[in-house]
């Protein structure tokens, strides 16, 4: 159901005009919330053509270009952008991390999302749905900053090691002369996940 | 959905009102009469009484008949994660709260499933420990810190929604996992969030409307007293202090004793000066939130050794006379004696390490200040190695105390320890702001120690350890009830068990194999004549973690089982 919510709004729009149908059913609970929060472009997620805005660091603010992120991690935390600027953080199911591990090694469906050997995926861990902030130089791989959840970022972001029961969400991109662009939603289910 | 929740739950409300010795019209106010002299027939707050002591001075189920003791009824709380809060039981109603920021009530005689609150977090709400450590009870309300700081006030009879009151912005870092403390007909709370960068402080409500009364940063602003620990600009603002795990109280003085966490970031060279009130007791005034006092077990934080557990207010020999005292086995591996003094000042008396520590060099006899190895300080850019590591020689379960032997009981881990190295990091909002990143923690254990947790008794007159069982293949994250039976009862462990220990001994004397880890506090209750011992098993937050810490390390399974269940027991006719 979380995904439901926020992230295939066109699947919860319909099932909020069923509401009235089938008042007692309690997902449809999730779908009013989706529809109030759809009104705000700060909360949907991701759209095809957004830029993605660093979250911290010296250029916070601006639209990550792929040679800005270091070769081979650490992942930079971003949210997205629509082009006029309006920057979708309105919700933390938004957070995103993009990290450039080059182009050796990746797997089909991976390589295929990424652009310039940058991948991207939800920011939120599957297992209590924190940042996945950090970074393990030994694994080469994302961290959960609550409970160590790692995610190989060249694979589809499966979990290696801790109690996530799910990867992280996907999302493609593109390369517009080196500014990363969002080619798609996300794909896979964003946020905490049951096993 | 809570809509849908509510009617549930009043369907369920009115068959179990039919059958079960918890109908609501019966409810048992709750007065600070009782609450200062708590029967021996219930639980009413999260350790049993003001003092802290996790003591019941029921003996029905003793030494003698304790082998006898079966599970007579069980509940699933539906939801995982660490399970971190006693069983509450007020004249046979139970209130058990949960991971997810979920309250059950049940009647605690018989089980009957009496109504449940749960809580409807924010979107993208996240917490690093998703846990919950109890209510509090006044009047005909239930009181429950949310993990999304917000406090509630629950109809004890129907699990509705009095009121609410935000405690604090959960995007900024502030989440809340302590039960609340009652003092007065006001309801104090304390705020988690170190790892974030938060300013601790405790705050009451009027539990009648839900107002604030008062409100004390464990963190002085510039110009108030101790701001000059703080030698840095703007530290202050950032620097921890976080007030997670609930405080006890004083009557006779009206004073509330209250535990702080450590410093953020955790590195000390990042905050210099001895940042009061980061890991320290404060003693506030129980009307005004005033701080009366305080004591700092050790100054400008570098372990991540909270100082989050109140200490228990025992009395103490000092100079060879008995005073009022605090009684505290610390997360940095020693044992102290304070003295509470009647104008709510602490004095230092004594301490002694119960673990192995090796950073303290030494104690100051006079006033308790420890001098600090420098070499096992770690620092930014500068690695260090310490033990024990940054979970301490204990982390926040319980110890108890029985007044009948004089002796503590803690429940304690050793052969453990972590070398950090920090790093100057950008604060983002509600995210990891410790300075050094959950891979680069550098977890070690001694392999040929033999044990890692272990289960202690101290005779509080002079500091001698009693016993101890060690746990060769778990660490203990088992908080501790004594009983007037001469018990003891724990869980704690990887492998599930809930045991009953002879206290004076430290012989066990049954176990019992549960559902999942136990980490909770075990509570007891009587009701009807009958004594039961209750407790919740729901293994989860940091104990899991470690647990896939130690799979690494020495080959333990990483999978203990999850998933909650209430468990009472009774003894067997």
């Amino acid at each position: 159901m979380q995904d439901c919510d926020l992230h295939r709004l066109e699947l919860c729009r319909r099932r909020a005009m069923l509401g009235a149908a089938m008042a007692l059913a309690p997902w449809l609970i999730f779908p009013a919330r989706a529809q109030n929060q759809a009104n705000d472009p700060t909360s949907v997620p991701p759209q095809p053509g957004d830029r993605l805005i660093f979250l911290a660091g010296p250029k916070k603010g601006k639209p990550i270009r792929s040679d800005e992120l270091e070769l081979g991690g650490p992942q930079a935390q971003a949210y997205p952008a629509d082009p006029n600027g309006t920057v979708r953080d309105g919700t933390r199911l938004n957070l995103v991390i993009a990290v450039r591990v080059g182009s050796d090694g990746l797997n089909e469906e991976t390589r295929e999302r990424s652009a310039d050997g940058v991948v991207a995926y939800s920011g939120v861990c599957t297992h209590q749905a924190c940042p996945v902030s950090m970074w393990s130089k030994d694994k080469k791989a994302m961290v959960c900053s609550c409970h160590g959840s790692t995610y190989d970022p060249k694979d589809g972001a499966e979990v290696i090691f801790g109690p996530a029961p799910q990867p992280l969400a996907a999302l493609p991109l593109k390369s517009e002369n080196g500014l990363l662009i969002v080619a798609g939603g996300f794909v896979g289910r964003v946020g905490r996940q049951s096993n | 959905m809570r809509k849908l929740l509510t009617g549930t739950s009043l369907g369920m409300l009115m068959i179990a009102g039919a059958v079960g010795a918890a109908n609501g019209a019966d409810y048992t106010p709750v007065t600070d009469a009782r609450l200062a002299n708590p029967e021996p027939q219930n639980w009413l707050m999260t350790r049993g009484n003001y003092q802290g002591w996790s003591y019941s001075p029921l003996d029905q189920i003793n030494t003698s008949n304790v082998k006898n003791l079966v599970p007579v009824w069980s509940v699933s709380t539906g939801v995982d994660s660490g399970h971190e809060a006693p069983p509450i039981v007020n004249n046979g109603v139970m209130f058990v709260s949960t991971p997810y920021s979920q309250v059950l009530a049940m009647d605690a005689a018989t089980g009957e499933f009496l109504w449940r609150y749960k809580r409807k977090l924010p979107d993208g709400f996240s917490a690093l420990h998703n846990t919950s450590r109890g209510v509090g009870l006044y009047g005909d309300k239930v009181f429950f810190p949310t993990l999304d700081a917000t406090l509630v006030a629950l109809d004890a009879k129907t699990g509705k929604v009095a009121w609410e009151a935000k405690v604090a912005d959960w995007k900024d870092g502030y989440y809340m996992t302590m039960a609340p403390l009652i003092v007065k007909g006001k309801v104090l709370v304390g705020v988690a969030g170190g790892e974030f960068g938060v300013r601790g402080f405790v705050e009451a409500f009027d539990a009648e409307t839900g107002k604030s009364a008062w409100k004390t940063y464990t963190i002085p602003a510039p110009g108030e007293p101790g701001s000059e620990t703080w030698e840095k600009p703007d530290t202050w603002k950032t620097g921890g202090a976080s007030t997670w795990m609930t405080g006890n109280y004083d009557p006779a003085t009206n004073t509330v004793y209250w535990g702080t966490g450590n410093g953020s970031p955790w590195f000390g060279d990042q905050r210099p000066g001895d940042n009061l009130y980061t890991s320290s007791t404060v003693a506030l005034d129980g009307d005004t939130g005033k701080i009366k006092g305080h004591f700092q077990y050790h100054q400008n934080e570098s372990w991540d050794w909270d100082a989050m557990n109140a200490p228990m207010l025992v009395d103490i020999q000092k100079n060879g006379a008995t005073t009022p005292g605090l009684l505290t086995p610390q997360r940095n591996g020693y044992l102290y004696w304070l003295a509470r003094n009647s104008d709510g000042s602490i004095s230092y008396v004594n301490s002694e390490a119960y673990v192995p520590q090796n950073v303290f060099k030494s104690i100051d006899p006079k006033t308790g200040r420890p001098d600090v190895d420098l070499a096992h300080k770690p620092g930014t850019g500068k690695a260090a190695q310490f033990c024990p590591g940054l979970w301490g020689g204990k982390d926040w379960p319980y110890e108890a105390y029985n007044p009948k032997m004089n002796m503590v009981f803690i429940p304690s881990n050793e052969n453990h320890c972590n070398n950090l190295e920090g790093k100057v990091e950008e604060r983002i909002p509600g995210q990891w702001w410790t300075g050094v990143a959950i891979p680069d923690f550098h977890f070690s254990v001694d392999t040929k120690a033999g044990f890692y947790g272990e289960l202690q008794a101290y005779y509080v007159d002079n500091g001698k350890r009693a016993w101890r069982d060690l746990y060769a293949n778990s660490m203990n994250w088992g908080s501790v009830l004594a009983t007037g039976g001469d018990l003891l009862f724990a869980g704690g462990t990887n492998d599930r068990m809930f045991r009953a220990y002879d206290a004076k001994t430290g012989e066990e004397l049954w176990h019992f194999r549960s559902n999942s880890g136990i980490i909770a506090p075990p509570s007891t209750f009587e009701v009807n004549g009958v004594q039961y011992v209750a407790v919740a098993s729901g293994y989860g937050v940091d104990p899991a973690f470690q647990q896939s810490l130690m799979a690494d390390l020495v080959g333990w399974n990483a999978d203990v089982p999850q998933g909650g269940v209430v468990w009472v027991f009774a003894v067997q006719k």
